[in-house]
């Protein structure tokens, strides 16, 4: 099985070819914004942690510049950040990819940083545009699966469907990765008989018990589950992540990726399960995925989402025949056919394999027709980790 | 009739496929689709809720993909809605509000 990518020169292929302004922090976003906006393919993200976010976001912002589907990268800073451009920029450099960095103290404020950017980025924007897509094999490919806006359909059809359709991904050669260990717990057993080995297992049940830990805290009440998932019928953490769990298939877990201030840990080649130790907040949950290397995510909902992700092309797949017969414009994939009785779990997953060969090979998702770029990052606080006694 | 399924054959819930009213017999289908039993709903349940096939008495589990899902925090009768009103996880408590906006 093949699809037709961009080939990076650190061998890795994209499924997009994305010219990223990437402002280190919120202060240097407007300047970021405008020197995308008249450049053509450009958009710019930031991250909301402030000039001093910590090792994770770092790790975050690298990885997502490295990304496959990121074909050249200018960074803006404003030059008294703790965590600068240039320093990322280096990083990200060693992938070959074109990366440059500017300043915008040291080039004399905001009219001397725009001209010099939109400078770079035309370059770098006629320099991309000259590369062609290739074939290649599906191996090649790393699919993040995600799911939220949940209601019981997506533990019945959305998430199995999409579990059908990783199975086949992975018998085919290719890689798939979950990243949100809250929706786990409750579903340690099912996770760890499926562990490749005893230190897999371990991790696994680690991952899930330091998630537990950090949305437990005795005395702080936080919200896991979202009212939809409450109106949509899911009762408890344990039926939503039993539910969940169904988007990752059958096959073997391969491995947990780390994901902590230490290192934020990449799929590595070949084909197989890994879990990542992320989030389950959507857009941040794609942004780790996409960090670790995904190049596209499959989004399940039941209630319906209307969003995209920047760096990842995202299929939207509804189990609930109501929302796909409401929201047309925006789910992909109509998995309610299953509820209804019309198609079978394994027909549907299909359908779902033949979309990503389209997508990865360039057709548009609906998310991208809308010119959704969502981005946003996520970040454990360290104290409440040392706090805890969270340790890697 | 109207359908809910049962997503494995350990379960003591179904989830309802169409929006089932109160006082209505109900077939209880597998994933294979074939028909399992029939149960008289004691409410009306949504699109998408549970209901119990067999009697639950507080403090028991209550199972749902063969997996326990929380356990009944009061006795549910065959056909009562099983929802965050007579069910409590295990693991983690949702914040109060849930409970005030569905009673």
């Amino acid at each position: 099985m093949k699809f037709n990518g961009y080939e990076r020169p650190d061998g890795s292929v994209g499924v997009r070819n994305i010219l990223l302004v990437l402002a280190v922090a919120d202060c240097s976003e407007p300047v970021a914004r405008m020197i995308a906006e008249e450049i053509y393919g450009a958009f710019a993200i930031t991250q909301h942690y402030g000039c001093i976010p910590g090792q994770m976001v770092a790790n975050t912002l690298i990885g997502v510049g490295e990304n496959p589907n990121v074909a050249a990268v200018l960074l803006v800073g404003m030059g008294c950040e703790g965590m600068p451009a240039h320093a990322l920029g280096k990083t990200i450099k060693r992938s070959g990819k074109p990366v440059e960095w500017i300043s915008i103290q040291e080039l004399g404020g905001t009219h001397n940083a725009l001209t010099k950017g939109k400078q770079i980025l035309k370059g770098m924007s006629e320099k991309i545009s000259r590369l062609k897509r290739k074939e290649f094999d599906i191996s090649k490919l790393i699919i993040g699966v995600k799911c939220g806006g949940s209601d019981t359909t997506s533990g019945l059809a959305g998430n199995p469907a999409v579990g059908a359709f990783v199975d086949m991904l992975i018998d085919a050669g290719g890689a798939a990765i979950m990243s949100e260990p809250i929706e786990a717990v409750g579903a340690e057993e099912p996770l760890a008989k499926r562990a490749l080995n005893e230190e897999v297992k371990k991790q696994i049940y680690k991952m899930i018990g330091d998630e537990e830990k950090r949305w437990s805290v005795p005395g702080a009440q936080m919200e896991f589950m979202c009212k939809g998932n409450v109106d949509g019928g899911l009762t408890t953490i344990e039926e939503k992540s039993l539910g969940a769990i169904h988007k990752s298939g059958s096959r073997p877990i391969v491995g947990v990726l780390e994901n902590s201030d230490r290192l934020l840990e990449k799929v590595p080649e070949g084909a197989g399960f890994y879990l990542q130790d992320g989030t389950h907040m959507e857009p941040m949950a794609m942004s780790f995925m996409a960090a670790a290397g995904a190049q596209m995510v499959i989004f399940v909902t039941g209630c319906g989402g209307t969003f995209g992700h920047a760096i990842v092309p995202m299929i939207k797949v509804t189990g609930n025949p109501e929302t796909y017969s409401k929201m047309p414009g925006d789910m992909d994939i109509n998995a309610g056919t299953i509820i209804t009785g019309e198609e079978s779990i394994d027909s549907v997953g299909r359908r779902i394999f033949d979309e990503v060969i389209e997508v990865a090979s360039g057709k548009a998702t609906l998310g991208e027709t809308l010119g959704y770029h969502n981005f946003s990052v996520y970040r454990r606080d360290p104290r409440l980790e040392a706090l805890l006694k969270i340790s890697k | 009739m109207k359908r809910a399924i049962m997503m494995n054959s350990r379960d003591n819930v179904a989830t309802a496929l169409e929006n089932l009213d109160a006082g209505a017999l109900t077939s209880v289908i597998l994933p294979s689709q074939e028909v399992l039993k029939e149960v008289l709903t004691m409410q009306a349940i949504p699109f998408g809720h549970k209901l119990a096939i067999t009697g639950i008495k507080k403090g028991n589990k209550v199972i749902k993909y063969g997996e326990i899902i929380g356990n009944a925090s009061q006795n549910i009768a065959p056909g009562d809605n099983v929802h965050v009103h007579n069910v409590k996880s295990n693991r983690m408590q949702m914040p109060e509000i849930w409970y005030r906006e569905e009673g």
